[in-house]
């Protein structure tokens, strides 16, 4: 499903040269629910990127569901985001101007899905967060948890091979922490691929295979 | 994602921040607005000349001392008021000769001056013409006989104290009664009624049908010219009609030399006669408007140019505030077409509100100067419409294309951590 092979990320500012990534080797399985933790500056944010194709390692090779994604152009990288990554963030970010049904339905409209399919999938993504009364919400209106659950759903919309979670509870208590977090589990266990970024072990231990990082390097 | 989609986004995003897209587009509804507006008057003012005219008769050649144009754009030359006094008036014989010309169906001296108010049986018809004119004299000046008859070669021959009347004149003095055979006295003169005319109404403001037409032997009888008197614009206008299918220059040729032949003029003297037609003045009016044209153009150009700033303006304001929604839609997918197409459709939709606006609004202004100003009638053709919207599209597109691509080239991972 996933495999990175040799993968290093350097950042040239032109004064300075970060190694924020060297020689990652890294296979993820289908099915699998694996934990990357890491200090913050450990790199973890920068493979997440670079699992979720929002950027392209600066050597090694990406696998992604069969693509080579190590070297693709910008627009051919937003089409794989669109029909194999799903991404849940810290801050949630849901359009405040959209409702939450309307959040949801964001990546079908980047992947060109008809008007008559997309309110079924909707709905089915809302029921499976357990919010398919809240569509007509905007998030301003929606808790915390609920959010999440909605990015959740947006995430999930396209089927996508893998679902990249960076801190999903990072803004959350304990009680919606859980909550969140018991969805991850469930997705896993009906198959979906689950990579948590986190620094949060309690947030890990949910995982079923954990991988640190320091410095940029897997130990 | 299908254009459909993104149209509506476009028009969700703009209702979101209602009163500043209505700001934004102030410069391009000003812009539309102006150019409507003046295009139409503009138009209607044209359209107007050009009926006006036709009253006149559009073939006729009005054979005078002085040319109507003598000072246009392109005729500078200064004005030598001594020679054109001293230029010799056209005589009833000049008006024969030319009417031998095998290109000439008919050349009729005339000759008008004002009578003020003429009165009959207590009923008075208001500032009156009194024309001297001989037969034909109705069709080089477009007048129809509604009933009666015209002048003719015998009224002239005779000198005979006949009239035939304009019908406000007719309408004025007679009301229900008919007129012919019936007599009316101008300047102390009693003249029998042989025909009145068909309303013909005004041309600019001046009314055409206050007229009593008399044989021009008749008018000079009674307003004699004293032997060697001489002003610019006296003496006898003749009014000449090609003939049927004579193209007007050919016959204005053959006129200006038979006139330079009668006056004696040596080969380098130029003409101390004008050929007046309405087409000269038509072209001339036209030549003003064309520069209206351009100098309107000029400033429709200006706000236009001013209102897309404006819209660059916002659409870069709107950007930079919404780098985050732009990273969180790369993230789930969207392409850097979809971003770039989502904030162009933006710019495009709020440039075109506003040339709506714009059109609605300059449409409005021209029906309300055409209500108020008498003689002018706006005219706005379908293509002042879509000039109007085509314009602002284009602007839309054009000052929308560097905040969009601005948009589209934002890297996700930096939009997305945008606060």
């Amino acid at each position: 499903m996933i495999r990175l092979e040799k993968v290093s990320k350097v950042y040239d500012s032109g004064h300075v040269v970060v190694e924020a990534l060297t020689d990652i080797d890294l296979t993820v399985d289908e099915g699998e629910y694996v934990a990357i933790m890491g200090s913050s500056g450990s790199g973890k944010s920068t493979l997440m990127h670079i699992l979720g194709c929002l950027d392209n390692p600066t050597s090694g090779s990406y696998v992604l569901a069969g693509y080579d994604v190590s070297a693709m152009e910008p627009d051919a990288l937003a089409k794989v985001r669109c029909s194999s990554v799903g991404f849940v963030f810290q801050q949630f970010n849901l359009l405040p101007r959209l409702t939450a049904a309307q959040n949801v339905e964001l990546p079908l409209l980047y992947s060109s899905r008809p008007a008559s399919e997309r309110e079924g999938v909707v709905e089915e993504m809302l029921s499976k967060v357990g919010l398919a009364d809240r569509g007509h919400h905007r998030p301003n209106e929606l808790s915390g948890g609920e959010s999440q659950r909605v990015a959740i759903a947006r995430a999930l919309a396209n089927d996508p091979a893998i679902l990249l979670a960076d801190e999903p509870t990072g803004n959350l208590d304990t009680t919606t922490e859980e909550e969140i977090m018991s969805i991850l589990d469930e997705l896993n266990s009906q198959g979906r691929t689950v990579i948590v970024v986190t620094h949060d072990e309690t947030v890990a231990r949910h995982a079923k295979r954990t991988v640190h990082l320091l410095d940029g390097r897997i130990v | 994602m299908n254009f459909f989609a993104q149209l509506k986004l476009a028009a969700v995003s703009l209702r979101y921040n209602k009163s500043r897209s209505f700001l934004t587009t102030l410069g391009i509804i000003i812009g539309v607005m102006t150019v409507i507006a003046i295009l139409s008057l503009l138009e209607g003012l044209n359209r107007k000349i050009k009926t006006e005219f036709s009253m006149l008769g559009s073939q006729t050649i009005f054979i005078q001392k002085v040319e109507w144009m003598i000072s246009t754009p392109g005729n500078r030359q200064q004005l030598d008021f001594e020679e054109l006094r001293k230029r010799p008036n056209f005589s009833i014989k000049d008006a024969e000769a030319l009417a031998l010309l095998p290109t000439i169906e008919v050349a009729v001296p005339t000759i008008d001056k004002g009578v003020g108010n003429l009165k009959r049986l207590g009923n008075t018809a208001q500032n009156c013409r009194l024309k001297g004119t001989a037969e034909g004299g109705d069709l080089t000046s477009n007048w129809v006989v509604e009933e009666g008859r015209f002048i003719s070669r015998e009224d002239r021959l005779h000198r005979r104290m006949v009239c035939v009347l304009g019908a406000y004149v007719a309408d004025n003095l007679f009301g229900a009664e008919n007129p012919i055979d019936k007599t009316i006295d101008v300047e102390n003169h009693r003249y029998t009624v042989i025909g009145v005319l068909e309303e013909k109404g005004t041309m600019f403001g001046n009314p055409q049908d206050n007229v009593v037409i008399i044989p021009v032997s008749t008018y000079l009888k009674y307003n004699r010219m004293p032997r060697g008197w001489r002003s610019i614009w006296g003496g006898l206008t003749i009014e000449a009609l090609p003939k049927r299918g004579v193209p007007l220059e050919d016959a204005m040729g053959d006129v200006e030399e038979l006139l330079r032949i009668r006056r004696g003029l040596r080969y380098d003297e130029d003409n101390d006669f004008g050929l007046n037609t309405q087409q000269m003045i038509m072209s001339a009016l036209q030549g003003i408007t064309s520069t209206l044209w351009i100098v309107m153009i000029g400033i429709a150009a200006i706000s236009l140019i001013v209102g897309g700033i404006g819209i660059m303006n916002i659409m870069l304001v709107s950007v930079a505030e919404r780098t985050r929604e732009i990273g969180i839609r790369k993230a789930v997918g969207a392409r850097d077409h979809d971003i770039l197409l989502q904030f162009l459709l933006e710019s495009v939709l709020l440039a075109m509100l506003g040339g709506l606006v714009g059109i609605l609004i300059g449409l409005g202004i021209a029906r309300l100067v055409s209500a108020l100003v008498p003689f002018l009638d706006a005219a706005s053709p379908w293509w002042t419409v879509v000039l109007g919207f085509g314009f602002s599209a284009a602007v839309g597109i054009f000052f929308g294309i560097y905040p969009a691509q601005k948009a589209a080239k934002l890297n996700p991972i930096q939009a997305i951590r945008y606060e």
